[in-house]
């Protein structure tokens, strides 16, 4: 059976083409003057560039981490090229008419339809391809609930006493190595701000698209939901089949006032690279957000994508009755490396985390979940709950788990559990006998083994993440 | 940097004696290795800062200090007071040897030179210190099939001031059994390094006690290492007290199919005791089984590590492997750092690990108060029954009776708020 399914892996990643259009691309290098033609090129208030550049000064200060259970080839950030735009989009498109029909199509054939009328109701996207927003839709509708969306580029023209205000008080510059990298050289993102007690009428979706060769992407994300507000946000990613490993270093940051509630839902499909782990994007990420009182924040993930992943999604539960959720699918396969988790770390009292963390290694892949509860001295009757299985399709593959669990309050409860299985025979056996095909009963198997995560998944979401893992696995007859 | 590291190797370069290829080899690792520092992963929890503007006597009279009386334990007693060796037992049973590291005969030395110091796993920066530093130390050797039944316990002392590192090598020949108690009573201002290596032949069974019960300002870095041949048993009962810095390393190696491990231990800390447990189990062969129960009740100031990892490689499928880590936390004060990790490369293998951190159940409590049982009473009832179960299963029961009314003193004195 096992080789019936990892015949099946070698799929064909289907987003993996290049789009032919014309582009604005910096000559691979990172200095000073780099970063000040970036802030230049996206015409940046002085302020900006100063936070960059003691973003970059830190960062080179810095050392790149080796903790992580990853094995990939020392990157050279000087041959990268830290800024690529569309040529089309230099003279800013005031509407879709206007933008280039290539870049519409591609996202067409991804299936992101730009265009309004056609597009699932409910769903406003912001697509950035390699550094810069291409368009934003619904924004008119959103302006009329006071909602702000819009490529951070844009924002801090337009606001820029709310990005000034949060930018950077999550995920500071110093934070890590790869967030200093992002604060010195990030080009562009997304921007939403949520008033008091609005309810953001329909879901907020960005799309990244690294389509320039040699280019890293590094796109900054600041979502903040005001008192008593909601807001689901949604994330995609894809790029071009190619030999060579490109990087993708992004920072979101969110806050969550008081009362205020944001669902952070992510498909990562990066190019993962071919069977024998050449080529494919290596995603450093980090994500983090902030509850205040009585607020929530729930992260989902499904990672199938990118050669190296190297992310871990975060809550800060500050204020009092605050909770996080972190609900994770990460599917390795081919010569893939993932090392994701969570960090809850509970300093208000009465807050609350469940962590689901499913992990799926075929092929040669390694699939490593990291993970930190702490629960802080003022956590007075915090809770958490951990769970975490991997699944082992195939001998050459591994599922690591390294949680860490710091607790110095004795009212607070933390519980950790982990167990490792494969898809058994037995259950192989039972589902064939029962009349179903072999590939039907493993995709079944699988699905059930990641239910917890989809069903916290926004509806298209989970339509689009079954599929990706139906793909993985289709043909695995046995 | 520390200045007591640096002694330390200035000294290693004058030890000379039989086991010198094995003290030059640990010492050339030992020259590149970098002091562990908060940001070294396996002392991330542990300062070693007390340690390292240390200074200790290095050579003294050995004081005049005897092992505590365990009463109805009919044993064969090796004692170590400050690093040497001395006390030897007499008239053996057949089929066991007993050698100090400085009398070994020439046949002792040609097995045991190709075993010292390869059972321990070469990262423990103190294991690598103890290979070049341990001039005393004691080589057990259990014939093929001989089955000794008196337990040998072997006690670790130390006076103010001391600094001690010592040897334990175990052969347990196939088909034999042993019981080996390792028993560290210092309490004083003093630093030991202890090492043990176990190698547990075919179908050999060995039951183990680890017992770190000194305390105090004493610190101790033990490290404590098995390996197994097929269808080998080994069954380890550890006790850690914590001290000002008091470690342990547990290491297990599977190497031959259907051996079995399984580990029980408890630490109990009170004041502002320290105690770290890093246990490493290797499952390299199919078809073995580990099981892995540790509990810890943490009181006051105190502070609790524990890092549980196992390592399942590529062939070693059919593994059972099961790792759970219970924890009550006592106090505001108190800290518990847990870690349980799973590394695996098999597929059809059965591995799970659990960990929790909790204070005792105010229900439970309400409920025996409610009977008339007293708060401290109802209190050291309930953590008792926290680690009783682990307790009982102490093959000994004249070591368990003598450590419950230890234990029962200890939850006494720990302030529950």
């Amino acid at each position: 059976m096992s080789y019936q399914i990892e015949k099946a892996l070698h799929r064909e990643y289907e987003a993996g083409f290049v789009s032919n259009v014309a582009s604005d691309t910096f000559p691979p290098g990172l200095d000073e003057d780099v970063i000040r033609r970036i802030s230049k090129m996206k015409n940046e208030p002085e302020w900006m560039l100063n936070w960059r550049l003691k973003a970059f000064r830190i960062w080179q200060k810095m050392e790149e981490p080796e903790w992580a259970h990853l094995n990939y080839p020392k990157i050279n950030y000087q041959d990268i090229s830290y800024y690529s735009a569309p040529k089309s989009m230099a003279d800013k498109p005031k509407s879709l008419d206007e933008v280039d029909p290539e870049l519409l199509a591609t996202y067409e054939k991804l299936g992101i339809p730009l265009h309004e009328q056609e597009m699932l109701a409910g769903v406003a996207v912001d697509a950035v391809f390699d550094s810069v927003s291409v368009v934003t839709t619904f924004r008119e509708k959103l302006e009329e609930a006071g909602v702000i969306f819009c490529p951070i580029s844009e924002a801090v023209h337009k606001y820029p006493e709310l990005v000034k205000k949060y930018l950077g008080r999550v995920v500071p510059q110093h934070d890590n190595f790869f967030a200093a990298l992002n604060c010195a050289v990030f080009t562009d993102g997304s921007f939403v701000y949520i008033p008091k007690g609005v309810r953001c009428p329909m879901e907020l979706s960005t799309y990244f698209r690294i389509n320039e060769q040699n280019t890293g992407q590094f796109e900054r994300t600041l979502i903040v939901a005001d008192e008593g507000s909601y807001v689901s946000y949604l994330e995609g990613c894809t790029a071009p089949q190619r030999d060579e490993n490109q990087l993708h270093a992004a920072v979101v940051e969110l806050v969550a006032l008081d009362d205020a509630e944001i669902k952070y839902s992510t498909v990562q499909n990066w190019y993962p690279g071919d069977e024998n782990g050449k080529g494919g994007i290596y995603n450093f990420v980090t994500k983090r957000g902030v509850c205040h009182n009585n607020a929530k924040i729930s992260w989902t993930q499904v990672e199938t994508g990118s050669a190296i992943t190297w992310k871990y999604p975060s809550c800060i539960l500050k204020g009092d009755n605050s909770i996080g959720e972190f609900y994770s699918v990460a599917l390795t396969r081919g010569a893939q490396q993932a090392d994701t988790g969570t960090k809850m770390v509970h300093i208000g009292k009465n807050t609350k985390s469940t962590i689901i963390s499913k992990g799926i290694s075929a092929g040669r892949s390694n699939n490593s979940y990291r993970g930190l509860v702490q629960m802080h001295g003022s956590a007075d009757d915090a809770r958490n709950f951990t769970q975490c299985d991997s699944l082992l399709i195939g001998d050459k593959c591994g599922a690591h788990t390294f949680p860490y669990v710091e607790s110095s309050n004795p009212s607070a409860i933390v519980e950790h559990e982990a167990t490792t299985s494969k898809v058994s025979d037995d259950q192989m056996f039972l589902c064939q006998q029962r009349g179903m095909d072999p590939e039907k009963a493993v995709s079944m198997i699988v699905n059930g083994f990641c239910k917890e995560v989809f069903k916290e998944l926004p509806m298209e979401f989970a339509v689009e993440a079954g599929k990706l893992l139906e793909i993985s696995l289709e043909g695995s007859v046995g | 940097m520390s200045q007591w590291f640096e002694s330390a190797i200035v000294r290693a370069e004058q030890v000379n004696d039989w086991l010198s290829p094995v003290r030059a080899e640990a010492l050339q690792t030992l020259k590149r290795a970098s002091w562990p520092t908060r940001k070294t992963e396996a002392w991330k929890y542990l300062s070693l800062r007390r340690l390292e503007k240390s200074e200790f006597a290095q050579q003294q009279e050995s004081a005049q200090i005897t092992p505590e009386i365990i009463e109805g334990l009919d044993s064969l007693d090796l004692t170590f007071v400050d690093g040497q060796l001395v006390d030897l037992p007499a008239d053996l049973p057949a089929g066991l040897s007993i050698v100090s590291l400085q009398n070994a005969t020439d046949s002792v030395k040609q097995w045991a030179g190709e075993i010292i110091g390869d059972i321990k796993p070469e990262r423990h920066l103190f294991g690598l210190i103890n290979d070049t530093l341990a001039q005393h130390g004691v080589i057990i050797d259990v014939a093929e099939g001989v089955s000794v039944e008196r337990p040998i316990r072997i006690s670790y002392m130390s006076s103010e001031g001391s600094e001690a590192h010592t040897r334990v090598l175990v052969r347990v020949a196939s088909n034999a059994s042993v019981t080996v108690i390792e028993q560290a009573q210092n309490k004083h201002n003093s630093l030991h390094t202890s090492v043990a290596e176990y190698a547990i032949h075919e179908q050999a069974e060995l039951t183990h006690y680890g017992l770190m019960m000194g305390g105090g300002a004493a610190m101790h870095v033990a490290g404590m290492h098995f390996r197994l041949a097929q269808q080998a048993t080994l069954n380890s009962h550890l006790v850690g007290f914590g001290s000002e810095l008091n470690r342990l390393d547990v290491d297990v190696q599977h190497r031959g199919e259907q051996a079995d491990a399984n580990i029980n231990a408890v630490y109990l800390l009170r004041d502002a005791e320290v105690f770290d447990l890093h246990s490493t189990i290797e499952h390299e062969v199919p078809h073995c089984t580990t099981d892995e129960n540790v509990r810890g009740i943490v009181a006051d100031r105190s502070k609790a590590v524990f890092n549980g990892r196992i390592h399942i490689h590529r062939d070693a499928q059919k593994t059972l492997a099961e790792l759970n880590n219970k924890n009550l936390l006592l106090s505001r004060e108190a800290q518990i750092n847990t870690k349980p990790e799973l590394e695996i490369y098999a597929d059809d293998v059965k591995c799970a690990h659990g960990a929790t951190v909790a204070e005792i159940d105010k229900k439970a409590l309400y409920y025996l108060q409610s009977r008339g049982i007293s708060r401290e009473q109802a209190l050291v009832m309930l953590n008792f029954g926290f680690i009783n179960a682990l307790v009982d299963e102490m093959p000994h029961s004249a070591l368990a009776e003598w450590l419950r009314p230890i234990l029962r003193n200890r939850f006494a004195s720990m302030d529950v708020q």
